[in-house]
C-alpha cells in the first residue's frame, strides 16, 4: 500500500472507528484511485475524496413495534444517505440481524460508484434494520414496517431518496413500506423501488440482473471478436439472478451446464435449455424445492454434493467458457479462479455481490482474461430500478421489450465506459480499475461544479 | 449490582457496542430505576426502559467549511433527539474535538432526565461536531457554524427541537448559528436558546446555574431548619458559575471563604465579598487573569491544591469533574461541612458521594441543583412563544420556584421509594417517573 493510501486509511479509521466493513470498501476504491489524483491536481485541492469519504446525512431511529404476543419490542432504524451529487439518494433497504452501521455505510459507499456507472441520475444510499423478518408472521412484518416508516418517510421522497428492497425487504415489505408512506404523507410518488406490477412497479424487474450480467459479459467477449453462441456456460446459484441470466444465455446461443444452490450443483452436460430451465424455475419459485431434483428428473445430469471441508468448490472445475457466479458472496476462491483460467475460461462476469475473494480476483486480472467485477456487470438490477423511477416520474409505464432495449443499451454503456477508462488510466482490459476510476470521476467531477456543500 | 440491572445493562451493552460514556450514564440512571421499578409491572410491559435508552433520532452530517487559507476541510455534525415525551428535544450544541456519538447519546440521556425535572415542557438532546474553535479565526467559525447550520435547520424548529449552547458554543457561535436559520427558514423564531439580549435573549440567563445552585441549597438547608446567614460556604471555580453562585451568597448573607482554579486556590477567612467580589467578577471575564492577580491585589497567597480542606458549613463545587474525590470528601466531614451541592456537572466521584452518605451530609447532586441553567433556557423559550421580555426579577422568581420544585421532587421521590434524604436517588427516580409516565400514556411511538 502506498504512503498516501496508508496515510489517508488511517484518517478514515479514527473518524470511523470499529467500522471494518466501510474502511475494507473505502480501501479498496483508494488504492484504484491513486492514478486518478496524480492526473487531477484539482480533485486533491478540492479535498474530493475526504469529502466523498463522509455520508452527506446519517439518520439512526427507534422502531418500536408490538408482536403478536402484545410484547413491545424495539429495534434501531438507519438510512445512509452518502452521496446526492448526480442524484436523488438510492439504494436498498436491508432488513437483517447482521445490520450495524459499518454495514451500512459500506453499502451505501459501494452504491455510489455502482449507481454512477449506470449513466442515470442517481445517488447512493443505503438502509435498513437488524429487524430479521424470518419468523416473523405477515402480521409482525407488517407493523414494523409500518413503524419503521413513520420516521423513514420525512426523510425520503421521489426527488430526494428513493429506497429499493435488499436481503429481507421483498415484494411484501416494500407494498407495506409504501402504504404507510402514502398513509401519511398522501402523496402517491415513486418513493420506492421494485413495487408492485400493479402500482408502479417496472416490468424487467426481477430479470434485470441476470439478462444485465449477460449483456455486460457479451460485449466483454466482443472485444475478443467471440459471442456466446456454441459456448459453455458455468452459472451458480438458482434464484433470480441464475435463472435470468441461463435464460439469456439460452437466447443468445449459449449453453448453460451448471446451476447450484446451498446443498450442492448440477451439471448437465447436454446443456439447459428452454424446457429444462422452465423446471427449474417452477422447482424454485414455485415448489420451493432443491437443485438436486434437476439430477433425478433429466438422465444426463448429475448432481454433486457440496463438501464444506474442501479448499474449493468443483463447480468451478467444470470446464467452460464463460462463468456467471450468480449464488453469494466469496463463492470464487483462488484455487477456484486458478481451476477456472486453467480450463481456458475466457470470460467471468459477476451477477452476485462481491462472489470472488481478493485473492481470486488477483488470479483473473494476472491471467488477462475478461473479468467484470459485480459492481458494473450486475448494475442491471439499480438500472431498472432507475428505470422504475423514470415510467414513476412520467407517470408511464413502458412494455417489456421497451426496458429490456433500455437496460441493454445500459449495460453496452457500462462496458463501454470500464473498458474505455481503464485503457485511458494505463490498464487496458482491467474492468475493476475502469468501474472504481469511472464512476469516481462522474461523482467528483459533480461535485468539483457544485462546490463545496 | 442487582441481576436484573446486569440483565437489562448487558442487553444495552449489545446494541450500543463500544460506546462506554453512553453506557456509564445509562449505568448511573437505572442504578437507582430499576431496584423500584417493580412497583410500575406497567413500565416493564410497555418495555419503557428498552425504549427510554434508544434515541429517537439521531442524525449525522457532513459540514464542509473552508478555512483561511482556501483548503476545504470536512467535519462531522450531530444531533441526538433523545426522547420528546414532554416537549420538543432541547439540549446544547458543544463544539470540540473529543465529540464522538458516545458522548452525544450520553449528554443527551442525562439530558432527558434533568430537563424532566425542571417541570417544564423540554425533552432531551445533544449535539454538536469533532470541530474545535480554539485556535480558529471568526471568519472560519462564521463559515464552519453557517454549515453545520445549513443541515440542521431542517431538523430543528421552536416546536421540535431548540439547541442551546455548550462547550466552545457560546454568545458568538449562538448568534452565527441563529443568523444563518434565519436565513434559510426566513422564520424568526425561537430555535436556539442562549441568544443575545437584543434578539430574543432571555435576563438572568448568565447568572441561572449560579443563582439555580444557591436556591437550591437553600431549600436543603431549609429542610433542616437552616438559612445560609452567617454560613462559611467554600466554592471552587469562578468563571459564569462560580461566580453568581458567589454573588448569590453573599447577597443571602453566607461567607464565602475560597475560590480555585487548577494552580490552586485563595482561602478569604473573612470572606470574598464588597470590592474583592467585584474585582473576581472581571477577574477572568474580563481581564483573562488568574488568582496570582488576585493574590497580589489583596496580599493573600496562592495555597496550592484544592480547598476541600479549610473549615466550611457548607460546599459547592463550581468547577471541574472529579474535583472532590474520597481525601476530599473525608477531610470536608471532618471540618464540619453540613451540606454539599454541586454546581458544576459531576464534580463528586462515586465514592466521594459514598462518604457524604455514610456521614449523613445532605448531598445535592448537579443533575438537580444546577438544573437552573436549562431551567432559564425553558423560559427564554417560554418568552419568545408569548413575544414578551420578562423583567430579571420576573426570571429570578421563576427560577426560585423551579429550584424550590425541583427540590421538593428530589426529597418527596426519596422519601416515596424508601431511600430518605438520598437527593441523587430522588431525582434519578423523579426525573425518570415523569417521563415513563408520558411515554406510557403516549402509546407505542
Amino acid at each position: 500500500m502506498s504512503k498516501a493510501v496508508s496515510e489517508f486509511m488511517e484518517a478514515v479509521k479514527a473518524r470511523n472507528a470499529g467500522e471494518a466493513e466501510f474502511h475494507q470498501a473505502v480501501e479498496e476504491v483508494v488504492e484504484s484511485l491513486i492514478p486518478v489524483l496524480d492526473k487531477h491536481p484539482e480533485f486533491r485541492t478540492a479535498r474530493i475524496l475526504d469529502r466523498m469519504v463522509e455520508p452527506e446525512r446519517t439518520i439512526l431511529f427507534r422502531v418500536p413495534w408490538m408482536d403478536d404476543n402484545g410484547k413491545v419490542q424495539v429495534n434501531r432504524g438507519m438510512r445512509v444517505e452518502f452521496n446526492s451529487a448526480i442524484g436523488p439518494y438510492k439504494g436498498g433497504l436491508r432488513f437483517h440481524p447482521s445490520v450495524n452501521l459499518g454495514i451500512i455505510k459500506f453499502l451505501g459507499f459501494e452504491q455510489v460508484f455502482k449507481n454512477a456507472l449506470t449513466t442515470l441520475p442517481m445517488g447512493g444510499g443505503k438502509g435498513g434494520s437488524y429487524f430479521d423478518p424470518k419468523g416473523k408472521s405477515d402480521n409482525e412484518v407488517m407493523r414494523f414496517c409500518q413503524s419503521f416508516m413513520s420516521e423513514l418517510f420525512r426523510h425520503i421522497g421521489a426527488n430526494n431518496d428513493v429506497p429499493a428492497g435488499d436481503i429481507g425487504v421483498g415484494g411484501r415489505e416494500i407494498g407495506f413500506l409504501f402504504g404507510q408512506y402514502k398513509k401519511l404523507k398522501n402523496v402517491f410518488e415513486g418513493v420506492l423501488t421494485g413495487k408492485g406490477i400493479n402500482w408502479g412497479g417496472s416490468l424487467i424487474r426481477p430479470e434485470a440482473t441476470g439478462y444485465g450480467c449477460v449483456y455486460f459479459a457479451k460485449e466483454a467477449l466482443q472485444t475478443r471478436g467471440e459471442s456466446f453462441k456454441g459456448k459453455r456456460v458455468v452459472i451458480s446459484g438458482s434464484g433470480n439472478v441464475a435463472q435470468y441470466a441461463a435464460e439469456k444465455v439460452i437466447e443468445l446461443g449459449g449453453s448453460p451446464l451448471t446451476l447450484s444452490d446451498s446443498s450442492g450443483f448440477i451439471v448437465d452436460e447436454a446443456g439447459i435449455d428452454r424446457e429444462k430451465l422452465d423446471f427449474v424455475m417452477n422447482l424454485k419459485n414455485v415448489k420451493r424445492g432443491r437443485i438436486k431434483e434437476y439430477a433425478d428428473k433429466f438422465s444426463g445430469a448429475a448432481y454433486h454434493a457440496t463438501d464444506a471441508n474442501a479448499d474449493h468448490n468443483p463447480i468451478w472445475d467444470v470446464k467452460c467458457d464463460v462463468a456467471l457466479p450468480s449464488a453469494t458472496q466469496n463463492e470464487i476462491n483462488e484455487v477456484d479462479a486458478s481451476n477456472l483460467v486453467k480450463n481456458g475460461c475466457l470470460c467471468v462476469a459477476e451477477g452476485a455481490n462481491m462472489p470472488t475473494t481478493p485473492d481470486g480476483v488477483n488470479v483473473f486480472l494476472e491471467s488477462k482474461i475478461l473479468y467484470g467485477p459485480g459492481k458494473a456487470a450486475n448494475a442491471g438490477g439499480v438500472a431498472v430500478s432507475g428505470l422504475e423511477m423514470t415510467q414513476n416520474s412520467m407517470r408511464l409505464s413502458w412494455s417489456r421489450e421497451e426496458v429490456d432495449a433500455k437496460l441493454h443499451d445500459i449495460m453496452i454503456s457500462i462496458h463501454k465506459t470500464c473498458a474505455e477508462t481503464a485503457e485511458a488510466y494505463g490498464t487496458p482490459g482491467n474492468y475493476v480499475n475502469g468501474a472504481n476510476i469511472a464512476g469516481f470521476l462522474k461523482v467528483a467531477n459533480a461535485m468539483m461544479d457544485q462546490g463545496l456543500v | 449490582m442487582s441481576d436484573a440491572l446486569d440483565a437489562f445493562m448487558g442487553h444495552v451493552a449489545e446494541k450500543h457496542g463500544g460506546e462506554r460514556e453512553f453506557l456509564q450514564a445509562v449505568g448511573d440512571v437505572m442504578s437507582s430505576v430499576i431496584p423500584v421499578i417493580d412497583r410500575h409491572p406497567q413500565y416493564r410491559k410497555a418495555a419503557i426502559l428498552e425504549r427510554v435508552v434508544e434515541p429517537e433520532r439521531v442524525v449525522m452530517f457532513r459540514v464542509p467549511w473552508m478555512d483561511d487559507q482556501g483548503v476545504p476541510q470536512v467535519s462531522r455534525g450531530f444531533r441526538v433527539q433523545f426522547n420528546s415525551a414532554l416537549g420538543p428535544y432541547k439540549g446544547g450544541l458543544r463544539f470540540h474535538r473529543s465529540v464522538n456519538l458516545s458522548i452525544m447519546k450520553f449528554l443527551g440521556f442525562t439530558q432527558i432526565f434533568k430537563n424532566a425535572l425542571t417541570t417544564l415542557p423540554m425533552g432531551g438532546g445533544k449535539g454538536g461536531s469533532d470541530f474545535s474553535v480554539r485556535g480558529k479565526s471568526d471568519g472560519e467559525i462564521n463559515r464552519f457554524c453557517r454549515s453545520f447550520m445549513t443541515e440542521l435547520f431542517r431538523h430543528i424548529g421552536p416546536d421540535t427541537d431548540v439547541p442551546a449552547g455548550d462547550v466552545g458554543v457560546g454568545g458568538r457561535e449562538i448568534g452565527y448559528l441563529f443568523g444563518q436559520y434565519k436565513r434559510l427558514t426566513n422564520r424568526f423564531e425561537g430555535v436556539l436558546t442562549g441568544k443575545g439580549l437584543d434578539w430574543g435573549g432571555s435576563l438572568v440567563r448568565k447568572e441561572a446555574a449560579g443563582y439555580g445552585t444557591v436556591y437550591f441549597a437553600c431549600e436543603m438547608l431549609a429542610a433542616g431548619g437552616h438559612d445560609f446567614k452567617g454560613k462559611t460556604v467554600a466554592i471552587s471555580g469562578y468563571g459564569n458559575l462560580g461566580f453568581h453562585a458567589l454573588q448569590k451568597l453573599n447577597q443571602l448573607g453566607a461567607k464565602v471563604v475560597t475560590i480555585a482554579d487548577e494552580e490552586g486556590f485563595i482561602y478569604e477567612p473573612d470572606g470574598i465579598s464588597g470590592e474583592k467580589e467585584r474585582y473576581v467578577q472581571d477577574l477572568w471575564s474580563v481581564h483573562r487573569k488568574n488568582l496570582e492577580a488576585y493574590a497580589e491585589k489583596y496580599a493573600v497567597e496562592v495555597k496550592p491544591g484544592r480547598p476541600w480542606n479549610v473549615p466550611c458549613d457548607v460546599a459547592i463545587p463550581t468547577a471541574a469533574e472529579n474535583e472532590i474525590d474520597e481525601d476530599d470528601a473525608k477531610a470536608l466531614v471532618e471540618n464540619g461541612c453540613r451540606l454539599v451541592v454541586e454546581g458544576s456537572n459531576m464534580p463528586c466521584t462515586r465514592e466521594a458521594i459514598g462518604v457524604f452518605h455514610e456521614k449523613g451530609v445532605p448531598f445535592g447532586p448537579g443533575k438537580a441543583a444546577n438544573a437552573g441553567g436549562v431551567a432559564v433556557s425553558g423560559l427564554e423559550m417560554t418568552q419568545n412563544s408569548s413575544r414578551i421580555s420578562w423583567s430579571r426579577d420576573e426570571v429570578d422568581h421563576r427560577l426560585r420556584e423551579i429550584m424550590s420544585r425541583i427540590h421538593t421532587a428530589c426529597l418527596e421521590t426519596a422519601e416515596r421509594y424508601g431511600a430518605k434524604n438520598d437527593y441523587l436517588a430522588g431525582a434519578n427516580i423523579a426525573g425518570f417517573l415523569r417521563v415513563a409516565d408520558a411515554m406510557l400514556q403516549q402509546g407505542i411511538v
